[in-house]
């Protein structure tokens, strides 16, 4: 089958199951009856949570074994050096962050993605120097995930990935439509070197590990239940980032009562 | 005179909620000083220093409340001495949550950057950043105050709320014992104990 004719059928079929997922994942609700406290949605749809917990397994023992020591190397290596390697990835990222700032509607945010790509690729050498931070053009994250969600995309259920960690299906789809529709990633196919994408996203892996070396051994070393900790805070930070929260006072409060202190 | 009225109303209004967010502001300072320097300080046993940052975080947060609040459906079903022994245990569980999250902040830079009143939920939010070498992280307090003094009700990291994941985490978990708190308690007191061995080790 032409290979036009397959794009359109195989986005139809996931935008049809994304409903389906939604629609089932809204269900989730706990009833408010549950809690003294407050209402709170407490459950996560996750019907493969056997398999997922088998494959989180797997990526905690391949972040113990490989992830967190490389990490920790690469913060043994000089700021700058760290500083320069984060900078690049992050530059590589804004040409699809200001397609996904247009797609929701963020006018003013793809301009300043755009400014920002253009002066650190150029005064920043390459995007190696964050130049465009000082002069007030802040990063500003969107991917495919958030865009499909501003559409009205539903989460759908939860799923682990092997190696890329938590997700779920709109996410996940949102995560093969960067990679299909990187322009580094096409350059790279088209001139026959196919093997910096995975380079790439290791070098990702490893930058953004070792932002959160102290966060993640808190988590893991305090959690009775380290694999709903991780999906919840996934979900959390999924939230925050499609709202764009970056006032913390949008983010759900708990309702805590301090009557017995 | 009617307008002179409603600007005096509304600028003691605003001043009360900047004064409020201040206040909040300079007691966590003065708290998470007392965590940072018993980190610091090299000549306390790591048992003592756990012992002083586990007072710290049981005089300022609100740990009956966030015990509550993260027992979720569990809470209605449990008995008076269930409910006083997880209790305990969830406060030392906190305790060592925060305390090994700290641990790592320990030999780095922070700075309370900003405070502000949420009047409708009568909560302070305290933005704290804490610098690396190559770049910083925010961590959000949520403050409430009663009867004059203030308390800790959830800390954000990430925009990730530290009270909401215990709740998901132990209903999780809870699911597994027909919510039955008395057998959670023990889970939840191996935990502590495996928590407080890679903290103090």
């Amino acid at each position: 089958m032409n290979k036009f004719i397959q794009l359109p059928i195989t986005a139809l079929i996931l935008f049809i199951s994304f409903n389906l997922f939604a629609a089932a994942s809204d269900d989730v609700k706990t009833s408010s009856e549950d809690f003294e406290t407050t209402i709170y949605e407490d459950e996560i749809y996750d019907p493969l949570e056997g398999i997922n917990r088998a494959i989180f397994g797997f990526n905690n023992v391949a972040d113990r074994v490989i992830l967190e020591p490389v990490s920790k190397g690469y913060k043994k290596l000089p700021p700058p050096i760290q500083s320069g390697v984060g900078n690049f990835i992050n530059n590589l990222k804004l040409p699809l962050a200001a397609v996904n700032q247009l797609l929701q509607g963020q006018g003013k945010n793809a301009a300043e993605s755009t400014g920002r790509f253009l002066v650190n690729s150029t005064i920043g050498i390459l995007g190696l120097v964050d130049v465009a931070d000082n002069i007030g053009l802040e990063q500003k994250e969107e991917d495919f995930g958030q865009t499909l969600a501003t559409w009205g995309v539903g989460d759908g259920f939860y799923i682990v990935l092997p190696l890329f960690g938590p997700s779920n299906i709109r996410d996940t789809t949102g995560m093969f439509m960067t990679m299909m529709t990187d322009p580094i990633n096409a350059y790279a196919v088209n001139q026959g070197e196919a093997w910096v994408i995975p380079m790439k996203t290791a070098a990702n892996a490893i930058d953004q590990r070792s932002q959160i070396i102290d966060e993640v051994n808190a988590l893991r070393d305090n959690s009775v239940d380290y694999y709903a900790a991780v999906r919840s805070s996934y979900y959390q930070n999924r939230k925050a980032a499609i709202l764009n929260t970056d006032d913390d006072v949008l983010t759900p409060l708990p309702l805590i009562s301090i009557e017995f202190e | 005179m009617r307008l002179k009225n409603i600007f005096a109303f509304f600028l003691i209004f605003f001043v009360t909620l900047n004064v409020n967010a201040n206040e909040a502001k300079n007691w966590l300072n003065s708290e998470i000083d007392i965590i940072i320097s018993a980190y610091q300080n090299k000549d306390l046993p790591n048992e003592n220093k756990f012992l002083m940052i586990e007072q710290t975080i049981n005089n300022n947060f609100a740990g009956t409340g966030i015990a509550k609040f993260v027992a979720g459906k569990s809470w209605n079903g449990a008995s008076k001495e269930i409910k006083l022994e997880y209790i305990q245990l969830f406060k030392r569980h906190l305790a060592l949550n925060i305390a090994s999250m700290m641990q790592g902040y320990s030999n780095q830079d922070y700075k309370l950057t900003n405070s502000k009143y949420d009047e409708k939920n009568k909560v302070t939010l305290i933005d704290m950043e804490i610098f690396s070498d190559t770049g910083s992280i925010q961590v959000t307090w949520r403050v409430k105050k009663s009867k004059d003094r203030f308390f800790v009700i959830d800390l954000l990291v990430a925009d990730i709320s530290l009270v909401v994941t215990k709740r998901s985490e132990f209903n999780s978990m809870l699911k597994t014992v027909n919510y039955n708190l008395a057998e959670f308690n023990n889970k939840l007191l191996a935990q502590n104990e495996s928590s407080y061995q890679k903290l103090i080790n």
